[in-house]
């Protein structure tokens, strides 16, 4: 663990730790073979405060610095990836509200989730992935309120988060410029879900469609002004990618711990594997790719808490991270031999797990295209 | 009603520990310090009988170095509301009578301070590291207090104690007049986690610490010299030796060959 965090995180972590590897690691191996939804697990998850970790102090939260959260964050995710996405896309579906929502906002979202609640971020659409500008979700102002019609897919949380920050397009005709961002509560009439998705990977987590059928929201709903909810959704994205690639460096360092726990045991002729110069090396290289992933992490964080800019840097953590999670998790599958792709041992679960880094909150093609972006500027 | 916990900080039970050659004593170097588990049973015994609507607090104190402030916390996140650790050179080597005297005199200075007598001093049946058992009976007889051992639940019922006492076949209901000592077993559940919330509150709580002389101990009665009981020796259980495999994969050719084996060990 070579986060350097404060005496407050490393007590907690403690805590956490104890937590995930008693209740979630265990339970969770159950949950991935069977993809039914731990809501258990979770409720307790919320009681305990593991999604109220970003709310900051002035709304109740615990007031720790996002590298201390980034440590906790990755001990879950070294428990269960898809365990950690539930608590970070709650973190997800918090952000547009800390961005550019009001204080009466802010505070209601916090209470939700200190009450335990989980959140959600709805932007991507059947049409609208990697062009999330080209979302056709529309909502139609009537008096006081807003009317909400469209579809949105593959959302993290889905059916089960107390509020979801969602775009949708108020004026037709002007591109990005005509979009908003709305704060939808769970019971409001109109919202429903689709089918739980049947993922390859974290699979303790929910993804389903989100509809919305004249779903009306009051004016006040509105998450800043109108117009600006494609730039809210960009900005929260810029932040969360940095914790997209906390959740990898999990992963990743799960893989190299279980493939080192395996391979000192691991007896082939006469000795250990470990003594073999050419899986040294593989643990070598995935320790030298772990400690890199998490520096870069932790980088793109502590930009963010200085309050200085962090785009490029948290595109970084991302594409990095996710990458290294995705080879940590094929070497340590490679290091179990035979039993690495049987399912009773735990690696085959990673490299499921790992590749949805790749995809979600940007594929890294697109982050690539954002760094690009940024070192290159307009030619 | 007031409720002490004792505690005692151990080093982490589910870590496999050797016996140091060179000195002889177990070698806890890196194992991490946690609360013996039965004392967080009772904590936790004794936060769900608060809970149960009875109006009270709940104090933990352990004896211990500097470091076991951190086990204390601990407690304080989870139901406890005050913390005290006891710490004295004189301490050092107590057996379990001494311990049990020097708690007894904290318990009794502690209620005087805070303002009323404990109703229930709460211990572990035993703790993982030394396992004697011994200190909740020694400490219930230093402070002259009824006793009830392997307490697994407790109830209160027309202002009488009412404690189920977990036995080798069943249990038994047990009532006992207050002040008293008891010490808890394993209940069929598990202590809560600590929330990040109150895990938070705890860091910023006070914790008290007490001497020899605050408590008013006598060197004669606890601390190395006083001790009865000395440790000559400590040793590690023998290896066990390694097993027969039999890998016949008939059932009636492998049951042949153990009762063969069986009976060539004149066991039979
Ligand atoms: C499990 C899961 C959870 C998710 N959670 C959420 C959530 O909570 N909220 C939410 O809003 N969305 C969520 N998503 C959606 C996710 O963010 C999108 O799937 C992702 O952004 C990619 O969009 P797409 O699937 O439409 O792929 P497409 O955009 O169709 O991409 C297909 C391929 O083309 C490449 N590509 C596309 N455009 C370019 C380009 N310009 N240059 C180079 N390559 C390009 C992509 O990189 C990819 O390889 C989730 C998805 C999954 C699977």
């Amino acid at each position: 663990m070579a986060y350097i965090i404060s005496d407050e995180a490393k007590d907690l972590l403690k805590d956490v730790k104890n937590f995930c590897d008693n209740e979630v690691l265990e339970q969770c191996k159950e949950f991935d073979r069977t993809g039914e939804y731990p809501a258990d697990l979770f409720a307790q998850a919320g009681e305990l405060g593991f999604t109220s970790l970003e709310i900051p102090e002035e709304f109740g939260g615990p007031g720790l610095s996002r590298v201390d959260t980034a440590a906790l964050l990755e001990e879950m995710a070294r428990a269960d990836a898809g365990f950690a996405t539930v608590i970070s896309a709650t973190g997800l579906g918090l952000k547009p509200v800390l961005i550019a929502g009001s204080d009466e906002q802010k505070q209601r979202a916090a209470d939700l989730l200190m009450e335990g609640g989980l959140a959600a971020f709805c932007l991507t659409e059947p049409g609208a992935g990697s062009d999330a500008g080209s979302g056709k979700t529309s909502a139609v102002r009537d008096g006081d309120e807003y009317v909400i019609n469209g579809r949105k897919c593959f959302i993290t949380n889905g059916g089960h988060a107390q509020f979801y920050c969602v775009t949708a397009m108020t004026a037709k005709d002007a591109g990005v410029k005509g979009m908003s961002m709305f704060f939808v509560e769970k019971d409001t009439p109109g919202l429903s879900f689709g089918e739980h998705e049947d993922k390859m990977g974290i699979r303790t987590s929910s993804t389903c469609d989100v509809v919305f059928e004249d779903c009306r929201v009051p004016a006040s709903a509105m998450i800043g002004e109108e117009g600006t909810g494609f730039e809210t959704a960009m900005k929260t994205l810029d932040q969360a990618r940095a914790w997209v690639g906390v959740l990898a460096v999990g992963i990743a360092q799960r893989a190299m711990d279980e493939a080192v726990a395996y391979g000192k045991e691991r007896v082939q002729f006469g000795a250990s594997i470990l003594k073999q110069q050419a899986l040294r090396f593989k643990v070598a290289d995935m320790q030298i790719k772990i400690e890199t992933a998490r520096q870069m992490c932790a980088y793109a964080l502590n930009l963010m808490d200085a309050g200085e800019p962090f785009a490029k840097e948290s595109a970084i953590a991302k594409v990095y991270g996710s990458d290294i999670a995705n080879e940590c998790a094929a070497e340590a599958v490679q290091m179990f031999g035979g039993y690495g792709y049987i399912r009773d041992y735990p690696v085959e679960k990673l490299i499921r797990d790992a590749k949805i880094f790749q995809i979600f909150e940007g594929t890294n093609e697109i982050q690539r295209v954002v760094i690009a972006n940024h070192v290159i500027g307009r030619i | 009603m007031k409720i002490m916990v004792c505690i005692k900080q151990v080093p982490d039970d589910s870590v496999k520990i050797e016996l140091d050659e060179s000195t002889g004593k177990p070698s806890v170097e890196g194992v991490e310090p946690i609360v013996n588990a039965f004392d967080t049973y009772a904590l936790e015994m004794a936060a769900r009988f608060l809970e149960t609507g009875i109006e009270g607090e709940i104090t933990t104190i352990t004896m211990g170095d500097e470091n076991s402030k951190s086990s204390i916390k601990n407690c304080l996140a989870v139901g406890a509301s005050h913390g005290y650790v006891l710490h004295d050179d004189l301490f050092e080597g107590s057996d379990a009578q001494g311990t049990a005297y020097a708690l007894g005199c904290a318990v009794r200075k502690i209620a005087r301070d805070e303002g009323g007598d404990f109703d229930i001093v709460f211990c572990g049946i035993e703790t993982s590291d030394e396992t004697s058992g011994q200190t909740g009976p020694m400490l219930a007889e230093s402070l002259g207090y009824s006793l009830v051992t392997n307490v697994i639940a407790l109830e209160k019922k027309d202002g009488v104690l009412h404690v189920k006492q977990e036995t080798e076949d069943g249990y038994n209901i047990v009532e006992t007049p207050m002040p008293c000592v008891l010490t808890a077993a394993r209940p069929n559940y598990d202590p809560r986690y600590p929330t990040i919330k109150s895990k938070m509150a705890a860091r910023k709580m006070p914790i008290g610490e007490l001497s020899a002389a605050d408590i008013g101990a006598r060197s004669d009665k606890t601390g190395e010299s006083a001790s009865l009981v000395k440790t000559i020796e400590l040793a590690a259980p023998p290896k066990r030796k390694a097993g027969i495999k039999i890998n016949e994969e008939d059932i009636e050719e492998a049951s042949l060959k153990a009762f063969s084996i069986m009976t060539d060990a004149n066991v039979l």
